[in-house]
Order: structure tokens, then C-alpha cells, then sequence
């Protein structure tokens, strides 16, 4: 027995739907399908052997194209020459930045004419590393990929590994998976609101959420052994159980995480400096957001109510209350809007699941496969969507494709910062949540 | 009228959040289970254990803590996470520690100020080892207090951290971070990636361990290792009081 996670379509080249409303989320780099996200429906929408994959610009974004051969996947650039016109690399050790990743900016002085995000830097081959491995060795390294996304990662990971062998999963399994998931949820979020509060120079603020991201940490290596959750999720390791005395200790501590969330928030929204100074900074246009297959908070502060919690529901999310948080704006304002509604969701997401935990023993059947020993996994990563598409073959990994989130948001960012002021670079980055760590792999 | 709150007011409300380390030792909270290294009660678990070891860390007699990813697949094997928090040595091979023995405790580095600047390049890093690195600056771990400082610029820096595992296409830029620093300087290779290549060990393409492109004078194991064993290994190297040891 398996779930279904999407609506299979045919191809359909001359579909009359609007494009805009119909995103691409993947693209199987051996053509086998296509995954898009129907906005209008609300569904995902699985398409085999797609004559037109999805948009080659797209793809190239997704691939790392950068600027640099002077076609910028965006698109031509009117003024990119002229009187006073520079193109110069920023990185790929750079200031303020702690990751390796570079930029190519072209300005005449003040303004932002054009700006290229290039990865590359941090490959780990991780990829080619993992063919032929078991899957438990192999999700060492993917939860290695990123190791703030680590639970993400590894959740989308084993889920399409699961979908690919037909393997049912107890219960409880799947919710601890989603409980790691949440709590790191909230440690990203924070971690945001810090850098952007950094970038802001307010300096109270960014001490305090600093200091509720690193209790958030402790949760995690109090309840999992591990500040990241390394190991805390695998098969093959010993995966933690939460009896009723962790979870008697973890909903207090929660609760406290709640409380001191709540005073922050409304110190950091009464603050007029820190509103003002990211309020339009970056917007992202809902239309281009779409085209441009945006995901995550970046969608959502755009005004596009997606979250693969609700609309590619699996347990636990099906039987909680997930809320959805959508802005209109699109700016950094916004995308800081969402993520701080998200640390509250996450936190009562906690607080139900402490409240309903299921029992050991019952299984639940894996997501249809894409095809014979080859399964998709999704997840509503903290940054967005992640996809996950394995082959397994005799427990090994045959192959694996991904697309993270930070791939997906990379051309938004680039599209905020035409035209933005030099200055904006900082906030209008830290307000996205990327990892060049999930962008290269 | 209800005053309005302040952050001023926030920051009373909160108190003091820094942590009393190194005056006292690491409590709990700051070192989880995996910050420690797993250690074997005797050789025969250890030879026992071998097989369960993804990186191979458990080779003969030694559990080498520079391999040790700390996944824990090697627990329910008889190992366990007893070693000590602080583990920083000056020597790879100091690293490879028998079977059911603790670290021997690094000796200082001559010839540092009370002072340090560090310069973070991350090499290729899954970016935990990074934000455990910067982790020291927020108010939990405060570095400032024993003088220790991030600088934005190597010619101001006299320690390099160095995160992740080396990929060909940081190796230039690595150089060129290395040589802007002057002399004296320090090297320090973070977390088991730039050791030994950690869970990425042996990966095809990658130009393997730290220490085979540049002198490192200080290894910290862990993967991650925790902001209190990164502390540890700097206030090393700066010469500042050591932790009491925990019984
Ligand atoms: S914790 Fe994992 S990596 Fe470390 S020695 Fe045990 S099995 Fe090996
Ligand atoms: S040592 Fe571990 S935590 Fe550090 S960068 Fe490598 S994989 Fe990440």
C-alpha cells in the first residue's frame, strides 16, 4: 500500500492555463519527469517524460549558472555598459559572510545594476560520494549536506529512499523526523531575525536572539543527543526515542522559548529603526517569485500560500494544525514577517505533537513510486521546499538528484538587488535563509 | 498607563547569559553527549566494534578522534561518549588514542599575546562547524571577555580557523588568506573535516586532509565540535586559564 503524494498529468505543450500560476519545483536531470506546484489548485502536479521540462533559464539558475559569461540567466541587463560601469567578484571569502560563495556585482558606484550569486566553492561531490553506498551510510553524508538543514535533509532523503523501496515506517519515526524538523524550524528562523538584526545594527536584539537560538541548540542536544541532530534521525543509528519524561521536560522548555520569543518579537516590531530599515528593501513581485520557482518564506512573503506541509501532507503535518503565514509585499520586511509567525506555528506544531504522541507500533505506508526503485521525497525545508529523488537498488543508492531551497531562492535574490542600493547587500541576503553549504552539496 | 517595553528592560529581564566557563568547568548543557569522543572500556570491544564504524576511526588499538564523525553507531557496540569536552592537541597523531585511554592535555603555544584575532575561512564546510565557530561572539559564549576577537580582514588576524574540507576550489583562496596573515600565525583546523576529511574522507576529487596543504598547529575534533571545546583550544593558544578539571 502507498500513499499519493501528486496528480500525474500528461504532458500537455499547449496547455492554456496561465503560467503564472504554475511553478517548477523539479526537474529529473535525466528527463523522467517534472515536478511543478499548481498555485491555482493548490496540489503538486507530477509530469512523465515532459517534452518541455521546465524553462531552460530556470534549470541553468537551478545548475549555478552565473552571470560571468555575460548572460545573466535573468535575463539582458539594459545598462550593463556604459560611462563608470564595473562588473567586481565579491568573495569567495567574504567580508561578514561567514560561508565560502561569491558575487558578481556590476555597478556604476552606488547602484546595483546586476548581481549574479556564483556557488561552487564548497563542492564536497557529495552526489557522486553517495552512489553505490547503503542508504544508511549514504544519509551520513546528506545530513552532512547542511548542517542547519540537517533534519530537512534527512527527512526528504529517507523519505524518497522509503517511497523507492516500498518500505513502511513506524509511526513514530515519521514524527520524531518531524519534531527534529520543527525545532530546527525555529533555530533557522532565529538565526534569520539575528543576521538580519545584525545587519540593522540593533544590538540588544541581536544579542538576545542569539541567545534564544543557542538554547534551541541545547533542546536539540539535551532531547537528541547532538546540537545539529547528526545521527539523531538515521536508520541505522540508535534513533532516539522521546519517552514521557523527555517529553514532560521538553514541554516546559518549549514554553519558556515562547515566552521569551514573544517579548523579542514585539521589542523587534516596535522598533522603528529595524522596521524601517528593511521594509522595501528586496522585493520579490509575486509574478516573478512564481516564474522563478521562489519557495519558503520567500514564496510566502510574496503572497503565494504554499507549504508542503499542507499541500503535500504526510505525517505528522496531516494530523496537526500547520498555520500559513502570507505577506503581500515581497520586500525583507516581509520575509521577516513570515519567518517570525513560523517560529510561533512551530512552537504550537511542538506543543501538539508533545501533547499527541503516537504509539511505536503502528506503520505507515510509504509515498507512491516515481518509477520502478525510484522514489521523490519532499519537505517544507526552513528556507522552502526540498526535493529529494532516489534510486535504490539492492539497499544501495543507484543515483540521487536534489533541489534545495537556497538553489530555488538564489534568482529572486539576484532580482531583489537589481537596482538596490549597495549598502542593502547584507539585509537583503541574511533575509532569505540561504546555505551556499545546501547550494553546492 | 502600561509602559512600553524597552530593550533596555528586555536585557534586565534576561540577566546575565554568559557562561562561567572556563572559570568553571562545562556544564552539561554546554557539552551534549556527542561533544565527547567515544571511548572503548577495553581492547576486545574496541576489535568488536570495528566493522559498525562508517569512517574508520576504530583502527587496531586506537580510536582515532580526528576520523570520528560522533554518529554513535558504535554504541550499542560497547563504546561510549565518556572522553573529555576539551580535546585540542597539537598533533595529528595525538588524535589517535588508545583504545580506553583520555587525551593527554595540549601543551601552549608560545608565542600568541593575551590577545587573538582569528580570520574564519571555511573550505568546504556543512556549515554547522561555521555557525558553532561564530557562535563564540553571541552572549552565551562571549570570546570578547578573554580577549579572543573576530577580525573581517587577514592582515589583522594571528589565527587562521579553518572549516570544512578542503575542495580544489578553495585551495587558492586558502593560500592567499593564509600568506595575508603575518607572522606570528597560527593555524586551526576545526572540526574533522579539515583533519581528515570526516564523513567526506576519501571522497574522489577532493585534495584530502588540511595539514597536507598548510602547517596546523592546532586540530579540534568533533563533528561539530561544541563552542566550549573551540573556546577551549583558543584560550590555548592565547594562554588564559584553563577549566578546572571536572571529577
Ligand atoms: S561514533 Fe561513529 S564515527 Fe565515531 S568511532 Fe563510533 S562509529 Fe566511528
Ligand atoms: S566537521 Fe562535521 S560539522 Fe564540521 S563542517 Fe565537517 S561535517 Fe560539518
Amino acid at each position: 500500500m502507498t500513499r499519493p503524494a501528486w496528480t500525474v498529468e500528461e504532458d500537455r505543450p499547449s496547455d492554456e492555463r496561465p503560467v503564472a500560476e504554475r511553478a517548477p519545483a523539479y526537474a529529473a536531470d535525466d528527463g523522467a519527469f517534472a515536478l511543478y506546484n499548481d498555485y491555482h489548485d493548490g496540489r503538486a502536479v507530477l509530469v512523465l517524460r515532459p517534452r518541455a521540462v521546465v524553462p531552460r533559464d530556470v534549470v541553468r539558475l537551478w545548475q549555478g549558472a552565473s552571470g560571468s559569461d555575460g548572460t545573466h540567466p535573468l535575463g539582458p541587463r539594459t545598462l550593463t555598459e556604459g560611462y563608470g560601469v564595473f562588473t567586481f567578484p565579491y568573495g569567495p571569502i567574504t567580508m561578514g559572510v561567514p560561508e565560502s560563495g561569491k558575487f558578481e556585482v556590476t555597478t556604476y558606484g552606488e547602484r546595483v545594476l546586476n548581481l549574479a550569486p556564483v556557488g561552487g566553492f564548497k563542492s564536497r561531490r557529495v552526489r557522486a560520494s553517495v552512489r553505490g553506498r547503503p542508504v544508511a551510510d549514504a544519509a551520513l553524508l546528506i545530513e552532512r549536506i547542511a548542517g542547519n538543514f540537517s533534519a530537512a535533509h534527512v527527512a526528504a532523503f529517507l523519505a524518497a529512499a522509503e517511497s523507492a523501496e516500498g518500505r513502511e515506517v513506524p509511526r513514530e519515526e515519521l514524527w520524531i523526523r518531524g519534531f527534529a524538523q520543527e525545532l530546527q524550524r525555529i533555530y533557522n528562523h532565529l538565526h534569520v531575525l539575528a543576521r538580519v538584526a545584525e545587519a540593522a545594527s540593533q544590538n540588544v536584539g541581536l544579542a538576545q536572539t542569539h541567545a534564544l537560538a543557542e538554547e534551541v541548540l541545547r533542546i536539540q542536544g539535551t532531547a537528541f543527543g547532538h546540537r545539529w541532530l547528526f545521527g539523531a534521525l538515521l536508520p541505522n543509528g540508535p534513533v532516539r526515542r522521546l519517552d514521557a519524561t523527555d517529553r514532560r521536560r521538553l514541554s516546559g522548555r518549549i514554553d519558556a522559548v515562547e515566552g521569551e520569543f514573544d517579548r523579542l518579537w514585539e521589542l523587534f516590531l516596535g522598533s522603528r529603526t529595524f522596521v524601517d530599515r528593511i521594509q522595501s528593501t528586496c522585493s520579490v513581485p509575486r509574478d516573478e517569485a512564481i516564474r522563478w520557482g521562489a519557495t519558503g518564506p520567500t514564496l510566502r512573503a510574496s503572497g503565494v500560500p504554499w507549504d508542503d506541509r499542507l499541500r503535500v501532507p504526510s505525517p505528522p503535518y496531516e494530523d496537526l494544525f500547520v498555520a500559513l503565514p502570507v505577506q503581500k509585499e515581497g520586500d525583507a520586511l516581509s520575509r521577516v514577517l513570515v519567518r517570525g509567525a513560523e517560529i510561533r506555528s512551530s512552537l504550537l506544531l511542538i506543543e501538539q505533537m508533545l501533547e499527541r504522541w503516537p504509539s511505536a507500533t503502528s506503520l505507515v505506508p510509504p509515498a507512491e513510486p516515481v518509477a520502478e526503485h525510484r522514489g521523490i521525497g519532499r519537505t517544507e525545508a526552513p528556507s522552502g521546499d526540498l526535493v529529494y529523488d532516489v534510486r535504490v537498488e539492492d539497499g544501495r543508492v543507484a543515483d540521487v538528484g536534489w533541489r534545495t531551497p537556497s538553489v530555488a531562492n538564489w534568482p529572486l535574490f539576484a532580482l531583489g538587488m537589481r537596482d538596490a542600493v549597495f549598502t542593502d547587500f547584507h539585509f537583503a541576503l541574511e533575509s532569505f535563509g540561504f546555505a551556499f553549504a545546501e547550494t553546492d552539496g | 498607563m502600561i509602559a512600553v517595553p524597552s530593550w533596555i528592560e528586555q536585557s534586565l529581564h534576561r540577566g546575565i547569559l554568559t557562561t562561567r566557563y572556563p572559570a568553571v568547568p562545562a556544564t552539561a548543557e554546554e557539552v551534549p553527549e556527542t561533544a565527547h569522543a567515544p571511548v572503548a572500556p577495553d581492547l576486545a570491544t574496541l576489535a568488536r566494534a570495528k566493522d559498525a564504524c562508517p569512517v574508520g576511526a576504530l583502527d587496531g588499538p586506537t580510536v582515532d578522534a580526528g576520523r570520528c564523525i560522533r554518529c554513535a553507531r558504535c554504541l550499542p557496540r560497547g563504546l561510549a561518549f565518556t572522553g573529555p569536552a576539551e580535546e585540542a592537541v597539537r598533533s595529528r597523531e595525538e588524535l589517535r588514542r588508545p583504545g580506553a585511554s583520555a587525551p593527554a592535555a595540549a601543551p601552549v603555544l608560545a608565542g600568541f599575546a593575551r590577545s587573538l584575532h582569528l580570520f574564519l575561512v571555511d573550505v568546504g564546510s556543512c556549515n554547522a562547524c561555521n555557525l558553532e565557530v561564530m557562535a563564540l561572539a553571541n552572549p552565551f559564549y562571549d570570546s570578547q571577555r578573554l580577549g579572543i576577537f573576530f577580525t573581517n580582514s587577514p592582515r589583522h588576524a594571528d589565527v587562521l580557523l579553518v572549516v570544512g574540507v578542503p575542495t580544489p576550489e578553495m585551495r587558492e583562496p586558502l593560500r592567499r588568506a593564509y600568506e595575508a596573515i603575518p607572522a606570528p600565525k597560527a593555524v586551526v583546523a576545526v572540526g574533522v573535516c579539515p583533519i581528515s576529511g570526516g564523513a567526506f574522507a576519501g571522497t574522489p576529487g577532493l585534495p584530502g586532509p588540511l595539514d597536507e596543504l598548510l602547517p596546523v598547529d592546532v586540530y579540534v575534533p568533533g563533528c561539530p565540535p561544541p563552542p566550549v571545546a573551540i573556546l577551549d583550544a583558543l584560550g590555548r593558544i592565547a594562554g588564559t586559564p584553563r577549566p578546572p578539571r571536572r571529577e
